[in-house]
């Protein structure tokens, strides 16, 4: 987004320069603005304009309809959400669906990243082919489906399982189905980032190991895998900040953020709070207070991974 | 002479441009003018509309019905393009999007011009949504001509959608409660198909004798759930004598003891196994397959239900709302009115003329045979040239027509936040119903808070 533009070489014989007219030198000054300016512009139309509007309307109070007026109301929605229990629930159920998530996206991704090195050629490319192509159904079509394999009587999972349970009506189920459908849809995008990875960790870091006699297990574990560190460390980050978005689409269609709440995250309540409520106020408050809870975590993890990451130097 | 602070000023721009930026909502002070007649179009006057009906996302019967009902407008009315569509979102049921949907899209300025929402929406509808008076758009002489053209509407139906004294809307798709029976399944289990359960304990007994020897599910009441709304739940409620809102408005009562014992009940049929723990759309599924004896539903499913039955090898048959020991029972109505929020005057009274045609003879013919739900010009089910042959196949539409004669409105909560307040009460419900939460308790944690969202002064 941001281009790096290069000061203009100034030599020792520039003296003259230093003369020159006044609107020259301001042209020259504002030409790197002017390279940057689509771009900054576009910035603050769609990312920081919406922020600060989204800090207004937190203390507002107003259904979003253009003909009834909007009520200063403080602090007000804020002390109101931060006493709904359905706050606190919906974070520690968004705690739980990223620690769900984490096999998902970095275990599971590594055991197959690790694996698939072994393929080779065509097969190899059909192989990742085949684990990424989750991520290209659109979540909501796929919801569909899983909501027909789920089906307690009629469906697939039960019959293969032979139970009776109902996947999509009781909570501590309902909880696992989001988690597992949701894994399901992005693990193939995981196994791309870590193939991506291993693919740009030098080769001869293990050759070297092989000559001095460690096993691949050796090596897998003392050399690729620390090598493989900050792919994971982005990973990581990816689940914490993106799981409840990734989750969005199947918990609306698949269990509208129930049964009783069960499966209703953060970013669910947020929406149900302005648009399925139409409460703007809250939900920007909502939105607020997870803007700068997410901001904290992100730049905690962002700390830790420069911290452990083991950088190929 | 010094680098001039270029970037100082672009982020002082910036910055000034972002704070500016950002006004919500009208001005307080901005009175509604009051609503002015309509002008009649004339001939030749081009005026297209925008049409926003949930029956519009249900794939089969209920689009292809309502697709054949615009064109036949098209055909009368050359002059007005309708665009029909269905709301936005992606609930498993349309109707659940109806009102987000609508507001959406007033809330970008391009809102559709008449929308078909549910009765319990009403209050929203008029006072935040804006529904135009009809009786300001076209006259109060006209609006009730148009109820008596034809075979006239159902005295109990009429004024459904007025408010003080004034017409807002006009009742459309329509039903009562209804209890559907698979008498195959019914008769497997030894039970005598003439006499079907008409109160909840024979209910139970019937779904469990069913369970018992057919191994298929017994009965499930589509009232407890946020997705089925409250319309049914409040005819359970009134059936064991309780409200869910007191007959001023002004206090919710779904947790005094009447109506903890309807949800009680409910909540025994689920403990006892008689009704197992399904969403709508599964309940709905279940039963169009035939594993399912008896359901508590809408009659807008009953033509999904009849294609179901006739695929699938068994009988359909359907009975009126059970009722509670010692208690009559209260059927109240599901459905939906049709609005006017448009404001450009021709718009309007294209708005009105095709209000005028979903509510005729012709379409009431044409929704009770496709789909199922009530013709609210009851007249038609004794017509030869209407609905005479259909109602004589389909035993059930009496039933229905007989309970509209009882029915008393869908209650719709007051103020801004009835959403919220009708959500909680569903909630607790679910909570009581499907997961076995203690009812009093539960209802009455759920009313507190309800009541807190109740506007100020009531």
């Amino acid at each position: 987004m941001l281009v790096e533009v290069r000061p203009p070489v100034v030599t020792a014989v520039a003296a003259p320069v230093a003369r020159a007219p006044r609107l020259r030198r301001l042209r020259r000054a504002l030409v790197p603005y002017l390279y940057l300016a689509p771009g900054l512009a576009l910035l603050a139309v769609w990312v920081y304009r919406p922020l600060v509007q989204t800090f207004q309307l937190s203390f507002l109070s107003w259904n979003l309809l253009p003909t009834s007026a909007a009520e200063p109301v403080g602090w007000s929605n804020y002390v109101r959400l931060l006493t709904l229990p359905e706050f606190g629930d919906a974070v520690w159920r968004t705690v739980g669906l990223i620690v769900g998530l984490l096999p998902f996206t970095i275990i599971v991704p590594v055991v197959v990243g690790l694996a698939a090195r072994r393929v080779t050629g065509r097969a190899g490319t059909v192989y990742r082919a085949l684990v990424f192509a989750p991520m290209l159904i659109a979540p909501v079509a796929g919801a569909a489906v899983w909501q027909w394999l789920l089906d307690p009587r009629a469906g697939l999972v039960n019959r293969v399982l032979g139970g009776t349970t109902n996947w999509l009506q009781e909570p501590g189920p309902a909880q696992l189905t989001i988690v597992v459908v949701t894994g399901w849809h992005v693990l193939g995008f995981a196994v791309l980032v870590v193939a991506a990875g291993l693919a740009g960790t030098n080769a001869d870091y293990a050759d070297a190991a092989a000559v001095d006699g460690a096993t691949p297990g050796q090596t897998t574990r003392w050399v690729t895998l620390p090598l493989l560190s900050p792919t994971l460390g982005f990973l990581l980050l990816m689940t914490v900040l993106l799981a409840a978005q990734w989750s969005f689409p199947l918990v609306d269609t698949l269990t509208s953020g129930g049964p009783v709440g069960a499966t209703t995250t953060v970013y669910y309540l947020l929406w149900d709070y302005a648009f399925g409520s139409f409460d703007a106020g809250l939900g920007a408050a909502a939105g607020v207070v997870f803007f700068l809870g997410f901001g904290v975590v992100a730049m905690a993890l962002v700390w830790l991974t420069e911290r452990l990451a083991v950088h190929d130097a | 002479m010094t680098p001039l602070p270029l970037h100082r000023l672009l982020a002082a721009l910036v910055v000034t441009g972002l704070l500016a930026a950002c006004g919500f909502g009208a001005p307080s002070a901005a009175p509604a003018g009051p609503v002015g007649r309509a002008p009649e179009l004339v001939p030749g006057q081009q005026v297209s509309i925008v049409f926003e009906s949930y029956n519009l996302g249900q794939a089969g019967a209920w689009s292809d019905t309502f697709r054949t009902l615009i064109d036949e407008f098209h055909a009368g009315h050359p002059d007005i393009r309708v665009t029909a569509q269905k709301p936005q979102g992606s609930s498993a049921n349309p109707a659940a999007d109806a009102v987000s949907s609508v507001q959406a899209q007033l809330s970008t300025g391009s809102a559709p011009d008449v929308v078909q929402l549910g009765f319990s929406d009403m209050a929203f509808t008029i006072d935040q949504l804006k529904a135009k008076p009809l009786d300001a758009l076209v006259g109060a002489d006209a609006v009730a001509a148009h109820f008596d053209s034809g075979h006239p509407f159902a005295p109990a139906a009429r004024g459904l959608a007025q408010v003080g004294g004034t017409t807002y809307g006009i009742p459309f798709v329509f039903s009562t409660p209804m209890l559907y029976l698979n008498t195959t399944l019914l008769a497997r289990a030894g039970l005598d198909p003439n006499r079907p359960p008409s109160t909840w304990a024979e209910v139970q007994r019937a779904a469990l004798a069913v369970r018992a020897a057919t191994g298929k599910d017994g009965v499930y009441v589509d009232c407890v759930t946020r997705t089925a709304k409250d319309w049914c739940l409040q005819s359970v409620v009134r059936s064991a004598g309780g409200r869910v809102l007191s007959e001023d408005g002004h206090r919710l009562t779904y947790a005094d003891p009447p109506a903890v014992e309807a949800v009680s009940m409910l909540a025994g049929l689920v403990s006892s196994g008689a009704s197992p723990k399904l969403t709508q759309q599964q309940a709905v599924d279940a039963f169009t397959r035939g594993d399912l004896a008896m359901i508590l539903e809408s009659s807008s499913v009953q033509a999904t239900f009849a294609k179901g039955a006739a695929g699938g090898g068994w009988q359909l048959g359907g009975v009126a709302l059970p009722t509670f020991d010692g208690h009559p029972a209260v059927p109240t109505n599901s459905g939906a009115a049709l609005y006017v929020i448009s404001d450009d005057p021709a718009k309007q009274r294209a708005g009105w003329e095709l209000i005028r045609f979903l509510t005729s003879d012709r379409a009431y013919t044409l929704i009770a045979q496709k789909i199922g739900y009530l013709p609210l010009r009851t007249g038609l089910v004794d017509d030869p040239a209407g609905l005479q042959a259909w109602a004589a196949q389909s035993p059930m539409t009496r039933t229905n027509i007989a309970q509209l004669d009882r029915m008393e409105p869908w209650v719709s909560f007051p103020g801004t936040d009835y959403l919220q307040i009708r959500d909680g009460m569903m909630d607790a419900v679910e909570q009581v119903v499907l997961q076995g939460a203690d009812p009093a308790a539960t209802l009455t944690t759920a009313q507190q808070r309800g009541a807190a969202l109740l506007p100020a002064g009531s």
